[in-house]
């Protein structure tokens, strides 16, 4: 490997908009507040399952307020989320609708001058349902007596039957696991359920819709996609794409929560173009409880192995309870067979997953899209599978991994790619040195027992392959070199938190060596860039700054040329490095003095001499999404006492490839590790099966989360960053976010069955569950 | 419209008298965003559960959605942009910006309230003693290890400084 001389990739720099984000200068869409606007409120279900018979909003009008039912709202069928082919969607959802499927499902909207005003126009709208039977059980759903919560759904143009309420089926089958289980050995079989954890993002969402007089619509909301928020309210709304403009505005958190348009934001709309005033809806955090939650998954997983520890085959059977809509659950279940078949090698294998409506809060994709819930099955029975072969698991992890010139079908099976850099190998073994993992030693008595667990996991960087498959994932972006030399970059793509637009400035700096201070971040909207599918799937700086590196050599070629005509020698010839003392990127031709000039110099000249801009504007579709893999060795205490686990030390180890950013990426690590340990220990909702409310009643009080006071010290978590490249990414970095959390909870349930002997294959592991276990091992003597 | 009486405030903004009519019933944090264009208070509950609306009322911390704009009258509020200016920030703005302590930085202006609270009260705080200091502040993004490094950093580069001044 050549040693690489980069001077913005690599190095730590401060972020472009911490100081804005620290002196309270940051503006999120809630802090919008335009002139003549009105504020909108949203008249939700009371109930899990009913029919609207009755709605009147007359009183409400006599107060002044603008009022929506289902009645004035486009009669369109849609799916929020649209990454997947059109013709591959699933749709089922109304703007607002007269047949609520989940407590909270918006069926009315108010706006008027004061959010007072709202709330007191909402209280006098008069509905009037009729109550049908909910479903909160997916298995009970499925059963043929079932009441059907959809008699057709959409697919694509096609109007499709719903039956049992599954809505949607994956079956896929490679080798014979017939014969994969007779030719195995060993055989382990367990069941494993994860919960339905809310996002918890810190802004609830919100939207702002201001009408135009051209008829058409300006929009700010929380999204990680403002071009699919754009295609959508076209759609629905009829308007051409080129009145519809969705202005990028910084979003505080997301976790997946706003991958889709939001729910909000057509009802933000079709308030605002009846009001012809502009109009601001805000969630409240009850209401933001009830929008979205984590897929929850319910998974039986069967392992064959020979004696040595070669994995011969596996059957995964999943069900997965979507709630209230199919946001996407096809693809949904595409990828939790390519999580699982892509961990280890599996030469006979057969997946069946059903994703089912129940009427719950709608499920969506949630940091890792099925891959923690996965990743948690598999991982733990690994262990399981380790200690009956009497393996270290680490050994058996190795002997079976999915690694280097394998081919790997993350995103599924229609997304099949080669793996080109691998790190597993490095991390598992620095990881077992780090945390001492030959060294543990079992103390099974005392009050506080300590154990250390491991897991490891990955996850794509984006979702692009040879071939286009039924997921769209491309990303554009526009350069363009100033006049004092330098750089404007305009992308569509979000930063929602993790500093992916400080990634994306380093490498328009590295690619023109100009300095990173001299690129700057522009706002943009959905007019000034080009289509950027969405900010998800850990893509951001894979296919994201793919795209950009692109554009930015395309904007160097041209930048090249211009500067061969003035210092008269061919493009070809010229060099460019960074000149920090002049704060500027210089065009030389090597070995002959006099030959030097500044890119800002160049781009002058260009002006001056009526030659044009120095820009460029394109797109790219990655064809792989290179898996960024990690490992986590996690140590915890269990109180035998209280059944409170804390944990106490982690060892987080990641192959990002070529890190760009090293502050920000190890902040993903740490938060990942944050929200997996929530996942693990902590975080769910649950019903009240009577009213099909949210027993936590959309506060936060009743989800808990860690706490900065419930965190490991700080001395006791550790990171490692694999000395890997991936050929095939800009400058060699592959993405990182998601994966950060996919073996946490695998890893804190391992630490749980290493420090008290007992294997919990439901999460989260609540104090009450270990008391639970606890007492029924010492009655089993 | 609405008949609720409204009552005369007069409030010290970061230094700035400040005059708002307000109804018995609003919060502070209400009249902040929507009256006084203080938008840097953010809202993330509005039940006192998340520390995002966090301010100084007369040196103290409160959650703003908590607090009556009326028991502010006369008072002094300090919010995240009276810690500090982008021209001026204060040690812990700038050690934020510096450790890499936010990410999507909507927790943020609570967060850096609490810090500066603590830090005015006990200029040389053990781990824990930040850890209870903002554990009122949710942060979903970082994981609080680099929040509690960087108020760790700029606690002494404060001490540095009196140090240095004496």
């Amino acid at each position: 490997m050549t040693k690489t001389h980069y001077h913005a990739i690599g190095k730590k720099t401060v972020r472009k908009d911490g100081l804005a984000k620290v002196t309270g200068q940051e503006i999120y869409t809630s802090d919008l507040f335009l002139p003549r606007m009105l504020h909108g409120r949203v008249l939700r279900s009371p109930y899990p399952h009913a029919r609207v018979k009755k709605i009147d909003t007359r009183s409400a009008e006599a107060l002044g307020a603008v009022c929506i039912t289902f009645k004035e709202v486009p009669d369109i069928t849609y799916a929020e989320r649209i990454v997947t082919i059109p013709q591959k969607t699933f749709k089922d959802r109304h703007v607002l609708t007269d047949h609520p499927r989940h407590v909270g499902e918006a069926v009315a909207a108010v706006a008027a001058e004061t959010a007072e005003l709202a709330e007191k126009a909402l209280g006098l709208i008069r509905v009037e349902y009729e109550r049908l039977p909910a479903l909160f059980d997916a298995v009970e759903a499925m059963k043929p007596e079932s009441i059907a919560l959809y008699e057709t759904i959409f697919f694509g143009q096609e109007e499709l039957r719903v039956s049992n309420n599954v809505a949607a089926t994956r079956e896929i089958i490679e080798g014979d696991i017939e014969k994969g289980f007779l030719e195995s050995e060993i055989i382990v079989e367990e069941e494993f359920r994860t919960g339905r954890v809310y996002h918890a993002q810190m802004e609830t969402k919100s939207v702002v819709c201001q009408p135009e007089a051209d008829g058409g619509i300006t929009v700010w909301t929380t999204t990680q996609t403002i071009h699919n928020v754009r295609q959508l309210l076209g759609e629905i709304f009829k308007i051409p794409l080129n009145k519809v403009n969705v202005k990028k505005i910084s979003v505080g958190g997301a976790f997946g929560s706003s991958i889709q348009m939001n729910s909000v934001v057509p009802i933000g709309v079709a308030l605002a173009l009846k009001a012809r005033r502009p109009v601001k809806i805000v969630l409240t955090r009850e209401e933001d409880m009830v929008d979205h939650c984590k897929y929850p998954s319910y998974i039986r997983l069967k392992l064959g192995a020979k004696k040595d520890g070669k994995l011969m085959a596996g059957h995964m059977r999943v069900i997965v309870d979507i709630g209230a809509h199919n946001t996407q659950a096809y693809p949904l279940l595409g990828c939790m067979a390519g999580w699982w078949v892509s961990l280890y090698r599996l030469p006979h294998l057969k997946f069946e997953g059903k994703a089912v409506y129940t009427n719950k809060v709608p499920a969506c994709a949630m940091q890792g899209f099925g891959n923690p819930q996965v990743t948690f099955a598999v991982e733990s029975l690994m262990e399981i599978l380790a200690e009956i072969l009497g393996m270290d698991s680490i050994d058996l992890r190795l002997k079976n991994y999915v690694g280097l010139g394998e081919t790997f079908w993350g995103q599924g099976p229609t997304v099949r790619s080669i793996i080109q850099s691998c790190g597993v190998e490095e991390m598992l073994l620095k990881g077992a040195e780090l945390s001492g993992w030959k060294e543990r030693k079992k103390t099974l008595e005392g009050t506080i027992r300590r154990g250390l667990g491991m897991a490891r996991g990955f996850h794509t960087s984006g979702a692009g392959a040879p071939m286009p498959g039924e997921v769209i994932d491309y990303s554009g972006s526009i350069v363009k070199i100033n006049e004092d030399g330098s750089v404007d970059f305009m992308t569509a793509l979000m930063d929602l938190g993790g500093g992916t637009l400080d990634a994306l400035a380093k490498i328009v700096a590295e690619e023109l060596k100009v300095p990173l201070e001299k690129v700057g971040i522009s706002s943009v909207d959905t007019r000034t860039t080009v289509y950027d599918v969405c900010t998800h799937a850990t893509r951001g700086i894979y296919c994201g700054g793919g795209a950009l590196h692109k554009v930015t050599a395309q904007a160097k070629s041209k930048l090249l040329e211009f500067a061969s005509r003035i210092l008269q020698a061919p493009p070809h010839a010229l060099k460019i490095e960074i000149d920090e003392e002049a704060g500027q990127g210089m065009i030389y031709v090597e070995g002959v003095p006099g030959k030097r000039i500044s890119v800002g110099e160049v781009a002058k000249t260009a002006q001056i001499n009526n030659w044009g801009t120095i820009a460029a504007v394109d797109s790219l579709r990655q064809v792989n999404c290179p898996p960024t893999f990690n490992a986590q060795f996690i140590e915890v205490e269990v109180n035998t006492e209280t059944g409170v686990i804390r944990p106490v030390r982690a060892v987080l180890c990641s192959d990002a490839g070529q890190v760009i950013n090293p502050d920000l990426a190890e902040g993903q690590l740490y938060g990942g590790l944050y929200r997996g340990l929530g996942y693990a220990l902590l975080e769910d909702t649950d019903y009240d099966k009577e009213t099909g409310e949210l027993k936590n009643r959309g506060l936060f009080t009743d989800f808990k989360m860690l706490t900065a006071e419930e965190i490991p010290r700080l001395e006791d978590i550790q990171t490692y960053f694999t000395h890997t490249r991936e050929p095939t990414g800009p400058f060699g970095a592959k993405g990182i976010g998601e994966a950060a959390l996919n073996p946490t909870a695998a890893a804190v349930v391992n630490a749980i069955y290493d420090a008290i002997g007992i294997r919990f294959t439901k999460i989260p592991v609540t104090p009450e569950m270990v008391l639970k276990a606890l007492n029924e091992k010492r009655n089993q003597g | 419209m609405s008949k609720t009486k409204l009552y005369p405030l007069k409030i010290n903004i970061n230094g700035v008298w400040k005059k708002a009519k307000v109804a018995p019933e609003e919060s502070l944090l209400k009249v902040l965003r929507e009256k006084l264009g203080h938008t840097e208070v953010k809202e993330g509950c509005g039940k006192g559960d998340c520390g995002a609306c966090a301010v100084l009322l007369n040196g103290k911390p409160v959650n703003a959605c908590l607090t009556l704009a009326l028991q502010a009258d006369q008072q002094k509020v300090v919010t995240v942009k009276g810690i500090g200016t982008p021209d001026r920030p204060h040690p812990l703005q700038e050690s934020f910006v510096k450790r890499g302590a936010i990410q999507c930085g909507f927790c943020t202006a609570g967060m850096l309230v609490s810090a500066k609270n603590l830090l005015d009260e006990n200029p040389n705080p053990s781990r824990d003693e930040i850890k209870k200091a903002i554990s009122g502040n949710l942060c979903r993004c970082t994981g609080y290890k680099k929040i509690i490094e960087a108020i760790e950093e700029a606690a002494q580069k404060i001490r540095q400084t009196i140090y240095d001044k004496r």
